[in-house]
């Protein structure tokens, strides 16, 4: 069994995250405030601290695995920097200089820096300063065409990409003076100047959601609202990309799993397995909570089902009521919207890995019994 | 400026529709013949997506249109039909859906059914979210 534990913690729930040994989880219950639940046992959980600062709905978190700190955005256009201090959480206003409500966050991975997307077409970069002991917010301006929709740190903690609902992936550069050094042996990326597009991806012809770089930073992966995924190798000046078409409904979030291999949540509420053979070409594996005997005929797998059979009138009766029972088997009766990883950063496989969404629970999966399963693309 | 561009535009136009009509007898005598998974092939092929000219999407429709009407065996003929031509099969079929013409719309709806058990809602999405490709 791939499902380790469930919880139902909320009506819904935005978004959510985890703690550097990932034994609480902070989540947004669809309002104004951050829940921080720790686990007792299994299925028993204590809410230690509701953090309230914001005005509207918080719809990204983000928890740093080396300083302990908390990253909150809301759509009130404000962002929160909370650090435990005597047991409490102590809140310091980022003021983002947006216009529009910010809409995901996510820390760079050495956690000197944190990118916030957000609805008025900008990504803003923001590091502390150490003289004014204050967050300072920079902008990529007039870059996007559209609300930006998932940021995504590269691994050398310089490259960012991100994804909006223009269709349109893009990486920029994000290196700060006197925050980033130009040692790195990484050599071009550090030579670029703060808020250079390296690359712009025009694959889509619709919303682009999720994005995520591979755990070497080779691979790039993001899904648009066509029931499509796309990847890209060799991100620079010649990538390689492919498109694969699903036949299910879209997807929000990716999480690369391996170099090879790829989970995908979305409005399917099933996570679905996306893995590269040999020669590099990714295709559609399986779901996760995949009964066994999938027949070709429960092709109506969806919550539309029921609407879907009235349309089409009594034929598809039989097809429905599989469907019924399929659905109260599966683990999220509704979108997913996020998916985090439970590895320590920077191990090249992730084991365990949680998922939030729109039916308010937050399921730990483990692939450890799943590896023959998924085969050798590990 | 304008002007050379917009000329451009409508001799590309008539270059499509010139397409269209070699198309349109290729697929008639393919018809005569009872070929009509090829004849619906031929016409999904070198539909003019990108173009923004009503004219040529009308007078590809109206090719496509006859192909889809001929098609008495719906399984058989999605059975023939390769995966890769799902998605372009379900943009006409929704064009035949928005006629309001009723034979057309009762077709089209029949084979809807019957692709989308087989392509699955993701073929629909990738039909309505795409407003770059149109047919």
């Amino acid at each position: 069994m791939a499902v380790v534990d469930v919880h139902r913690f909320a009506e819904s729930i935005t978004c959510h995250a985890w703690s550097p040994d990932h034994s609480m989880v902070a989540l947004c219950p669809n309002n104004t405030e951050v829940h921080i639940y720790k686990s007792l046992s299994q299925d028993q959980w204590e809410r230690l601290h509701v953090l309230q600062k914001h005005d509207q709905i918080v719809s990204g978190i983000d928890w740093s695995s080396k300083s302990n700190k908390i990253v909150s955005v809301s759509h009130d256009r404000n962002s929160y920097v909370w650090s435990l201090e005597g047991g409490e959480w102590v809140p310091t206003l980022v003021i983002l200089r947006l216009n529009r409500a910010a809409l995901c966050v996510q820390w760079s991975p050495k956690e000197n820096k944190f990118a916030v997307g957000s609805g008025a077409k900008t990504v803003c970069i923001c590091y502390y300063e150490q003289e004014n002991n204050w967050w300072v917010s920079k902008l990529i301006r007039k870059r996007h065409e559209s609300s930006v929709t998932s940021v995504a740190w590269h691994p050398n903690n310089i490259l960012l990409a991100t994804t909006s609902t223009d269709g349109k992936c893009r990486v920029f550069s994000t290196f700060i003076k006197g925050v980033d050094t130009k040692d790195s042996k990484a050599g071009s990326p550090a030579e670029t100047k703060f808020g250079e597009q390296i690359l712009q991806l025009d694959l889509s012809y619709s919303w682009a959601f999720g994005v995520k770089w591979s755990p070497s930073g080779n691979t790039l992966a993001y899904v648009g609202h066509s029931s499509m995924i796309y990847f890209v190798d060799d991100v620079g000046p010649s990538p390689l990309a492919q498109s694969v078409a699903f036949r299910d409904l879209p997807l929000r979030d990716v999480l690369f799993i391996s170099e090879k291999m790829v989970i995908g949540v979305g409005y399917d509420s099933n996570p679905m397995v996306f893995a590269a053979d040999d020669t590099g070409i990714w295709s559609f594996i399986r779901y996760i909570g995949e009964k066994k005997a999938a027949s070709s005929n429960s092709s109506y797998s969806s919550q539309f089902s029921e609407a879907f059979g009235k349309f089409y009138g009594s034929q598809s009766k039989s097809a429905t009521a599989n469907d019924a029972s399929e659905s109260r088997g599966r683990v999220h009766d509704n979108c997913i919207n996020s998916i985090v990883p439970l590895s320590k950063a920077g191990s090249p496989k992730v084991m365990r890995f949680s998922t939030s969404g729109l039916d308010g629970k937050v399921a730990i999966w483990d692939l450890e019994n799943m590896e023959q399963e998924l085969g050798n693309q590990f | 400026m304008a002007g050379a561009a917009a000329y451009a535009e409508a001799d590309n136009a008539e270059e499509i529709i010139a397409r269209i009509e070699t198309k349109s007898q290729k697929i008639e005598s393919l018809l005569k013949q009872y070929k009509h998974v090829e004849a619906l092939k031929t016409a999904l092929e070198g539909s003019p997506l990108k173009t923004l000219d009503e004219r040529c999407k009308s007078a590809n429709w109206i090719v496509v249109r006859k192909a889809i009407m001929a098609i008495k065996d719906i399984d058989g003929m999605l059975n023939a039909l390769n995966a890769e031509y799902y998605d372009i099969l379900m943009k006409y079929l929704y064009r035949g859906l928005s006629t309001g013409d009723e034979p057309t719309c009762e077709q089209c709806l029949m084979i809807h059914e019957k692709l989308t058990a087989r392509a699955g809602f993701g073929c629909i999405l990738r039909c309505l979210g795409d407003t770059t490709n149109t047919v």
